[in-house]
C-alpha cells in the first residue's frame, strides 16, 4: 500500500508532474543536439537543484534522462546524425527512410518502440530488480571481455559492401579508443609524446566528427539538387504494425534491460547488439536492413529506452550505477542526504517506488512530446541545403566544445570529420569504426583484467571459462556467430538440406 | 618622462588589481573539478561550494575535467591567471605526479583554500572469502601465496598506496592486483566475486558492510572509527602500522600561487565558513568523511608531511618513476 502511495507521488502532486514533463521536453531536444549529453545536463542539474528537496530534483533528472536517450534518435534520422552514442545504429535505417521522404513515418515508429522498450525497461526494474542485479554482478571480466568480443563480430552487420574494409573500420577504431594514458597502469599509449594526446581521443569528438562533418561535406557535392518532400500524413504507426514489431521490440528490450543494467555497458553497445539481433532474426525485413528497414529501427530505439530502466537496477538494489547518468544520480542521492547502497531499498522503499513512478511520468510524456512537433522537425530536412550544411557544421562545433570545454576536441572533430568524407567516398563504413571506439576499452581492459586474474595462464584463463555456464554461454555464443558469417556454415547448411532431400 | 609613465602606467594597473580584489568576485568564478561526475571529489565539492558560494556573494560554476589521473585539470588552473577566478577542485593525487612520471606541476605551485576532509582506508573482503579479519587473511596468503585477488586503481590509487604499506609492515605480500578504473568498479567486481580483497575508502564500501555484502576486515586508522564501531583496527593486529597511519586520501579547494593575498583571504573565509554548514557536516559524516578544514600555513605543513610520507613509502615499494629525492622530497624524519 505504501508502495503504491509511493509509486503515485509523481502523479498526484502537479509540481512533480510539471518537473518531470519540463525535464522529458528538455532532454529530447539536448539529446538531438550532438555533444549536448544527458550526462553533461544532470550534472549540471546536480547545482541547480541543490537547495531543492530531493523530490522535485529527482523528478527533472528522470525526465531528462528518459527525453535525452529518446532524443538522439531525431537527428540520426533527419540529418544522418545521431544525437548521441546510443543512436547510431538508428541513423542506419532511420536516415535511408528519411531520404525516401518518409522521416514522419521513422519518428513515429521510433517514438512508439522507445516508449514499449522504456516501459520493459522500468517494468524489469519495478517486479525483478534484485534478481537482474544479482544477475548483473555474475559478470565476471572474462565475460565482459566476451561480450565484447561479441560485439566486435558486429562489424559483419554494420558493415554494408565490403566486410575487409569494414574490418579495416573497426580496427582503426579499436587503436583510436586505446589512445592515451592507458587508465590501468597509466602508462602512455600512442601518444608520440604529446601532450594533447596524453588524454585520449574524446569518443564523442570522433562520433560528430565521423557522422556531422563528413555528412555535411558530402551534402555539398549536391548542393543544388532539391531537397526531399516529406510526407507526414501518417506519423502514429498502425495497430497492425505496432503488433507485427511486437515479437522483436521484447528480444530487443530484454537485451536492451541486461546490457544496461550491467556495470560498464550501456544504451550504445545494447542498441547497437540490437540492432545486430534484429538483423539476425528478422527473415523478411519489409526492405532490406541498410535501405530503410522498419525493423532496423525498431531495435536499437526499443532497447537503448530499455537500457534506461536496466541502468536504474543496480543502482536502487546495490547503489552501483549502471552506467554514466546513473552514476551521477547516485551523487545527487548522497547530496540531498540519502545514503543510495543496497540498504536503500530497505530503509528507504518509497524512494524507489517514486523513482519507478516518475520514470513511467517521463515515458509518457517522451511518448507526447515525440509524438506532436514532428512537422516542426521534418522541416529541417526539407530546408535548402545552402541553409542545413552550414547548421550543420555550426552544431558540430558547438557539440564537440561542449563535451569537454575544449578546442582540442573541436580540432580532432573536424580531423576526424574531412578523414570520414574520404573513407566514406572509398566506401569504408564509419559504423565499426564508432563501434571500435565504444568496446576499445572494454575488451582491452577486461581481457587484462581476465588474465592477470589467472596469473597470465591461459590454461587457468580457459579452466574458469568452461566451468562457468555464463561464459561458456558467451563462447558458444561467440563461435557461433563467428562461423555462422564463415562459407563453411553456408556448405555445412547446404549439405545437411540436400541430406534432408535425399 | 618615458620612466615616468611607465611607473605611471604601473601604478595605474596596482590600483587596478587592487580595486578588482577588493570588490571580487565581480565575475563567475570558475571550478574546475578535476574528476568526473558522480565521484567522491564531485559530490563533496558540488555540496559544500553552493554554501561558500553564498557567503562570497558570487557564483562558482563548477566544471568537470578528468583525464591524465587528474592531471588535466590541474595543468588548467596553473596555465589560467593567477586572479582567483579559476580555483581547482582536487584530491590528493598530485601530490605523487612528480614520483609517478605523471607531470611536473604538483600542489606547490597552488595555494590552499581549505584542505576540507580527509578519508579512512579499510581493507574490505567479498562475502565469501575464506577469512574474517586482517589476521586471518594474512595466515590465508601465506598459507596461498599468489591466489588471493587484492583490487587496484592504478600506481598512486589509494590501493597501492595501502598494498605498499602492508608490504612494508609485514615484510612481503605475494597477491595477484587485479586493476580497476576506480573504487566504484572494483567493489562491484568485489561483490560479484571477480576479485577478493580491496583497500577502499571507507565512505565507498559503508553501505555495502552494513547490507551484508562485504566484510571489513581492518580499518587503516589508529583510532576506532564511530561508523563502524565494530570493525578492528590494523594497529591492533600489527603496531607496525603506526609509522605510517592515519593516513587517508583528501579533497581540497585550491588556487594557482600569486593569487593576490586578499583574494585568497576571501575565498578562505568563505569555504571555512561553508565547509561549517551543517547539512554538508552531516553528509561528510555519513560517508565516514574526517573534517580538516585546513588552510594557509597548516594546509602546506599538512601537503608536505603527506608527500614525505606518501611518496617514500611507494619509493621503498619500488612503485614509483623516480625518485622522491630529485624533487627535493625528503625522507619522512629527516
Amino acid at each position: 500500500m505504501d508502495a503504491l502511495l509511493a509509486f503515485l507521488t509523481v502523479f498526484t502532486q502537479p509540481e512533480l508532474l510539471l518537473l518531470v514533463g519540463l525535464g522529458t521536453f528538455a532532454g529530447v531536444y539536448v539529446g538531438a543536439i550532438p555533444g549536448l549529453s544527458v550526462t553533461m545536463a544532470v550534472s549540471i542539474l546536480i547545482s541547480f537543484t541543490f537547495s531543492w528537496d530531493v523530490y522535485p530534483a529527482i523528478s527533472l533528472m528522470i525526465g531528462i534522462y528518459m527525453g535525452g536517450v529518446y532524443g538522439g534518435s531525431r537527428t540520426a534520422i533527419l540529418l544522418n546524425i545521431p544525437g548521441a552514442p546510443s543512436a547510431i545504429a538508428t541513423a542506419m535505417d532511420g536516415y535511408p527512410m528519411a531520404l525516401r521522404g518518409e522521416a514522419g513515418q521513422a519518428i513515429g515508429v521510433t517514438t512508439v518502440m522507445s516508449f514499449i522498450g522504456g516501459f520493459v525497461g522500468i517494468a524489469a526494474l519495478a517486479l525483478a530488480a534484485p534478481l537482474v542485479s544479482d544477475f548483473a554482478l555474475k559478470f565476471q571480466p572474462r565475460d565482459y571481455m566476451l561480450l565484447a568480443v561479441l560485439g566486435i563480430l558486429l562489424v559483419g552487420s554494420l558493415s554494408t559492401g565490403s566486410l575487409v574494409k569494414g574490418i579495416f573500420a573497426g580496427a582503426l577504431g579499436i587503436a583510436i579508443g586505446a589512445v592515451g594514458r592507458d587508465p590501468l597502469t597509466f602508462a602512455e599509449r600512442f601518444t608520440f609524446d604529446l601532450k594533447l594526446m596524453e588524454s585520449g581521443i574524446s569518443f564523442i569528438a570522433v562520433m560528430i566528427g565521423m557522422f556531422g562533418v563528413s555528412e555535411a561535406l558530402l551534402q555539398l557535392h549536391h548542393v543544388d539538387k532539391k531537397s526531399v518532400r516529406q510526407t507526414i500524413d501518417r506519423i502514429v504507426p498502425s495497430l497492425a504494425t505496432v503488433r507485427k514489431h511486437l515479437p522483436l521490440s521484447m528480444q530487443t528490450s530484454t537485451i536492451g534491460v541486461i546490457i544496461g543494467a550491467l556495470p560498464g555497458t550501456g544504451g550504445d553497445i545494447a542498441a547497437l547488439m540490437a540492432y545486430d539481433h534484429a538483423k539476425r532474426v528478422t527473415k523478411k525485413p519489409s526492405r532490406p536492413f541498410g535501405q530503410g528497414a522498419m525493423e532496423g529501427l525498431v531495435a536499437p530505439e526499443t532497447a537503448n529506452n530499455a537500457a534506461v530502466g536496466g541502468a536504474f537496477i543496480p543502482m536502487m538494489t546495490l547503489g552501483i550505477p549502471g552506467d554514466a547518468v546513473t552514476a551521477i544520480m547516485i551523487g545527487a542521492l548522497f547530496i540531498h542526504g540519502l545514503n543510495p547502497g543496497p540498504m536503500l531499498m530497505i530503509d528507504k522503499p518509497d524512494m524507489f517506488w517514486f523513482i519507478v513512478g516518475a520514470l513511467v511520468m517521463a515515458n509518457f510524456f517522451m511518448l507526447l512530446f515525440g509524438l506532436t512537433g514532428i512537422k516542426l522537425f521534418t522541416k529541417i530536412v526539407e530546408m535548402p541545403r545552402a541553409v542545413l550544411i552550414p547548421l550543420i557544421m555550426l552544431l558540430s562545433i558547438v557539440g564537440a566544445y561542449a563535451v569537454n570545454n575544449s578546442i582540442t576536441d573541436v580540432y580532432w572533430m573536424l580531423g576526424f570529420g574531412v578523414f570520414g568524407y574520404f573513407m566514406r567516398h572509398y566506401g569504408y563504413p564509419l559504423g565499426p569504426v564508432i563501434l571500435g571506439v565504444i568496446l576499445s576499452r572494454l575488451l582491452d581492459d577486461n581481457w587484462r583484467r581476465a588474465i592477470i586474474s589467472e596469473r597470465e595462464d591461459l590454461g587457468r584463463f580457459f579452466h574458469g571459462v568452461f566451468t562457468s555456464p555464463l561464459s561458456t554461454v558467451l563462447l558458444v555464443a561467440v563461435v557461433l556467430i563467428f562461423v555462422s558469417q564463415t562459407p563453411l556454415w553456408a556448405h555445412a547448411k547446404a549439405r545437411l538440406a540436400r541430406k534432408d532431400k535425399a | 618622462m618615458k620612466h615616468f609613465l611607465l611607473g605611471a602606467a604601473s601604478a595605474l594597473v596596482v590600483t587596478v588589481s587592487a580595486a578588482s580584489a577588493q570588490d571580487y568576485p565581480t565575475k563567475e568564478i570558475q571550478g574546475i573539478i578535476q574528476w568526473g561526475a558522480g565521484g567522491s571529489t564531485d559530490t563533496v565539492m558540488r555540496s559544500v561550494t553552493p554554501h561558500a558560494e553564498a557567503i562570497l556573494g558570487g557564483t562558482v560554476v563548477m566544471q568537470n575535467m578528468t583525464g591524465g589521473v587528474g592531471a588535466i585539470a590541474l595543468n588548467y588552473v596553473a596555465d589560467a591567471e593567477a586572479d582567483g577566478y579559476t580555483v581547482l577542485m582536487g584530491a590528493e593525487n598530485p601530490l605523487l605526479y612528480k614520483v609517478m612520471g605523471l607531470g611536473d606541476k604538483d600542489y606547490s605551485d597552488f595555494t590552499a583554500i581549505n584542505l576540507l576532509a580527509r578519508g579512512t582506508p579499510i581493507l574490505v573482503a567479498g562475502p565469501d572469502a575464506p577469512f574474517d579479519d586482517y589476521a586471518g587473511m594474512m595466515d590465508y596468503i601465506k598459507a596461498h601465496p599468489g591466489e588471493v585477488r587484492f583490487g587496484a586503481t592504478g600506481p598512486g590509487g589509494l590501493p597501492s598506496v595501502i598494498t605498499a604499506m602492508i608490504t612494508t609492515v609485514e615484510g612481503g605480500l605475494d597477491v595477484i592486483s587485479v586493476p580497476y578504473d576506480g573504487d566504484g568498479p572494483a567493489l562491484t567486481a568485489l561483490q560479484g566475486g571477480a576479485i577478493d580483497v580491496m583497500p577502499a575508502v571507507l565512505g565507498a564500501a559503508i553501505e555495502g558492510i552494513r547490507a551484508g555484502s562485504m566484510k571489513p576486515l581492518a580499518i587503516f586508522d589508529t583510532e576506532k572509527n564511530a561508523k563502524l564501531p565494530d570493525a578492528p583496527i590494523v594497529t591492533d593486529f600489527n603496531a607496525g602500522y603506526n609509522t605510517f597511519l592515519p593516513w587517508g586520501p583528501f579533497f581540497g579547494v585550491f588556487v594557482k600561487k600569486g593569487t593576490p593575498d586578499d583574494v585568497v583571504a576571501k575565498l578562505t573565509a568563505a569555504y571555512a565558513e561553508g565547509a561549517k554548514n551543517a547539512d554538508f557536516v552531516e553528509l561528510m559524516d555519513n560517508r565516514g568523511f574526517t573534517m580538516m578544514g585546513l588552510s594557509g600555513a597548516d594546509a602546506e605543513a599538512f601537503l608536505a608531511k603527506w608527500q614525505q610520507g606518501t611518496t617514500w613509502l611507494l619509493q621503498d615499494a619500488g612503485l614509483t618513476k623516480a625518485s622522491p629525492e630529485e624533487f627535493g622530497i625528503a625522507r619522512p624524519g629527516k
